[in-house]
């Protein structure tokens, strides 16, 4: 994994140039750290028939490298959107996503998938492990992916497990395992190609409270000990306790 | 796991459907397997027939006789090398009325020169020429019928009426093998001068057609032509064809059922495809939110076209190669070798070729490419966040 420079006047230089627009002002920094999330003037609109349905306004956000932020608001502020918008799974009506020194909006599909397997790991609200594949193969899954050997992403699926606390459940399918451990599979599945940032849609909102508190303290320990950007969009206020950064969304615009 | 095994996991999800699938392919492969082949075997007989021997009949239908001396004058058409005579007889052997096999009162000195792929030993071939009631038979209906050597066969012709209780009777003096699968192994021959002699006067000297062959394969037609000149003037006029003309005609007899089989055959494929394409598209719709899932994880839109396309093809080959192999023996074996018995004159050779085994096979595989192409194009262009939102 290539940090990019820790002198922040010069990140710039490392990003691509081909993919990189230059902004005209000088580019913000929350907390002065460096941004692996940079998004500006983000318009999402949807159209129900003719009728078009302004989500995010004007939008603009920066996440520090490194930080564990949760997300917050009513239901339909545009949250979900957001995130999909900077895990490239959507695309902006207009306005810049950078996610780790890549310009997402622009990318082809191809090229986002790629990227999506090099740089992001997904977490859902409802898991969404694959029914046939056993904890292990699930885990397996986005290194299908990666130039690997298969010895050498079966090592790499195990120890993602090890970290998510499930190395005696490799052999269950998703049917036999609770849904706090379900979770945690699809944990050790979004972090298992070493991704450098973890976007998570409400990762606790189908669990009981010692499952989510469970979850919750996985997050952190990636957070904390693995250095992983978290972003997560969440309505559980014990849950976003955790996080390192609250923000709020309300009808479209960052409060 | 490889992503071909995921794939595979898939395939063997839903087992039972995919299981209907494949046995519905297979018997839509059978299916038009016994179809193609009753039309290859049908016109195996005018593909394989021989192009330097020419048949001279009535010109106006081959039902009608010719005079016996008409023999003499096509064999002094000049390019002729060799030349015969046949008359149906239409005959049955009152011992077994079931079983349908051809008969024919031949000229016997030329009848096996003319027809060189019908081989007998030559022991064998002497005694019957010299044997006034002597016949020879084909070995498949012969080991059917438990003809030997030196048998005495009786036989009845509708065409040739004897008194009730005096059938023609026979003598087997030789035994056919064919070198050409085209060739009906079920063919009884004997001599045509037998038959003529019981005749009486108003039916004595008719003979049904004269084949022969010409020295030079490709002046075929010029003989053919200074054959029927040579009898524009008399009172019976001829028409000559080389066999595979001769052959055909008598094919365009059958020419709607033969279209029908092959129009069928090709509803077969259809509806192969429509049951291929719809446990695809069943299949795909259900699984769109996995597919949202693995985008999401980074898989790419053509990995799951990938997946579907590899899906179908996977139930075509499987579906393609059962059909292959219970049409071996139900074609092969069963039905076609109750044809080649029963019916060899009009199904001389009844088999699945390899040529159309392989043909089967990859036209199972080229449709399970064709059903996926929709549900694969849909799905690999299907937006992520759309796709994760649809529920099973
Ligand atoms: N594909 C779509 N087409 C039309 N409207 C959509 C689409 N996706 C989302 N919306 C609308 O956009 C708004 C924001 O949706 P979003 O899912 O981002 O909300 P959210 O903040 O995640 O809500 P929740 O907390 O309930 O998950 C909603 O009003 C929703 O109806
Ligand atoms: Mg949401």
């Amino acid at each position: 994994m290539t940090d990019s420079t820790s002198d922040g006047a010069h990140s710039d230089a490392d990003l691509d140039p081909a993919n990189e627009p230059r902004q005209s002002g000088p580019v913000e920094r929350a907390d002065g750290a460096e941004s692996i999330v940079r998004i500006r003037s983000l318009v999402k609109t949807y159209f129900r028939g003719d009728e078009p349905l302004k989500v995010l306004d004007q939008l603009d956000l920066d996440i520090p490298k490194g930080s564990f932020e949760a997300l917050m608001g009513p239901s339909g502020s545009g949250k979900s959107t957001l995130l999909n918008l900077i895990a490239g799974l959507d695309r902006p009506t207009s306005g810049t996503v950078v996610v780790d020194g890549k310009q997402i909006d622009r990318m082809g599909e191809s090229q986002l998938a790629r990227w999506r397997a090099a740089t992001l790991g997904f977490v859902f609200q409802s898991f969404n492990l694959l029914p046939v594949l056993t904890a292990l193969e699930n885990v397996e899954l986005p290194l299908l992916l990666a130039p690997l050997r298969a010895a050498e992403r079966r090592k790499r699926a195990e120890t993602a497990l090890k970290i998510v606390g499930l190395e005696d459940r490799v052999k269950h399918y998703p049917r036999q395992l609770s849904g706090g451990q379900e979770q945690r599979v699809a944990i050790a599945r979004a972090i298992v190609n070493d991704p450098k940032i973890i976007v998570a849609d409400e990762p606790t909102g189908d669990l009981d409270r010692q499952s989510a508190a469970d979850v919750m303290t996985l997050l952190e320990k990636l957070n904390q000990q693995l250095g992983k950007t978290i972003v997560m969009v969440t309505h559980d206020p014990a849950a976003a306790e955790r996080a390192s950064i609250i923000r709020r969304l309300d009808k479209g615009i960052l409060v | 796991m490889t992503l071909i095994e995921l794939a595979a996991r898939n395939v063997l999800r839903n087992k039972v459907r995919t299981l209907l699938t494949v046995a519905g392919v297979a018997v839509a492969v059978l299916t038009f397997l016994l179809l193609r082949t009753v039309i290859y075997s049908w016109t195996a007989g005018v593909d394989a027939a021989a192009t330097d021997r020419l048949v001279t009949r009535h010109k106006v239908t081959f039902v009608l006789e010719l005079p016996l001396r008409y023999f003499e004058d096509v064999r002094m058409v000049p390019g002729v090398r060799v030349a015969t005579f046949a008359n149906w007889f239409g005959g049955k052997d009152p011992q077994h009325p079931n079983d349908f096999f051809q008969t024919l009162a031949v000229e016997p000195d030329t009848f096996f020169d003319v027809y060189s792929e019908m081989k007998l030993p030559a022991t064998e071939l002497a005694a019957f020429k010299q044997n006034r009631q002597g016949a020879v038979v084909g070995d498949v209906i012969a080991a059917k019928l438990g003809w030997k050597v030196g048998d005495r066969i009786t036989l009845e012709s509708p065409i040739f009426p004897t008194p009730p209780d005096q059938p023609w009777t026979f003598m087997v003096e030789g035994i056919y093998e064919a070198t050409s699968k085209a060739v009906d192994r079920s063919t009884v021959v004997f001599h045509w001068k037998y038959i003529n002699d019981a005749m009486p006067e108003v039916r004595k000297d008719e003979i049904g057609w004269v084949v022969s062959r010409v020295d030079d394969p490709s002046r075929a037609a010029e003989v053919a032509s200074a054959i029927d000149r040579a009898f524009e003037t008399r009172d019976t006029q001829t028409m000559t064809q080389d066999e595979r003309a001769f052959a055909s005609s008598f094919m365009a007899s059958f020419s709607a059922v033969l279209s029908a089989l092959d129009i069928v055959s090709v509803g077969i494929l259809l509806i192969m495809l429509l049951v291929l394409g719809n446990t695809i598209a069943m299949g795909v719709r259900e699984r769109t939110n996995e597919y949202g899932v693995l985008r999401a994880l980074g898989f790419s839109p053509s990995h799951i076209a990938g997946f579907i396309v590899g899906e179908s093809l996977v139930v075509g080959a499987l579906g393609g190669a059962l059909g292959l192999l219970i049409s071996y023996p139900i074609v092969n074996r069963g039905i076609g070798n109750w044809l080649e018995e029963n019916m060899g004159a009009m199904f001389p050779y009844f088999q699945v070729t390899p040529l159309l085994a392989t043909i089967a096979f990859a036209l199972a595989l080229a449709l399970g490419l064709v059903a996926a192409a929709v549900p694969a194009w849909g799905a690999s262009r299907l937006n992520v966040t759309d796709a994760l939102r649809r529920v099973a």
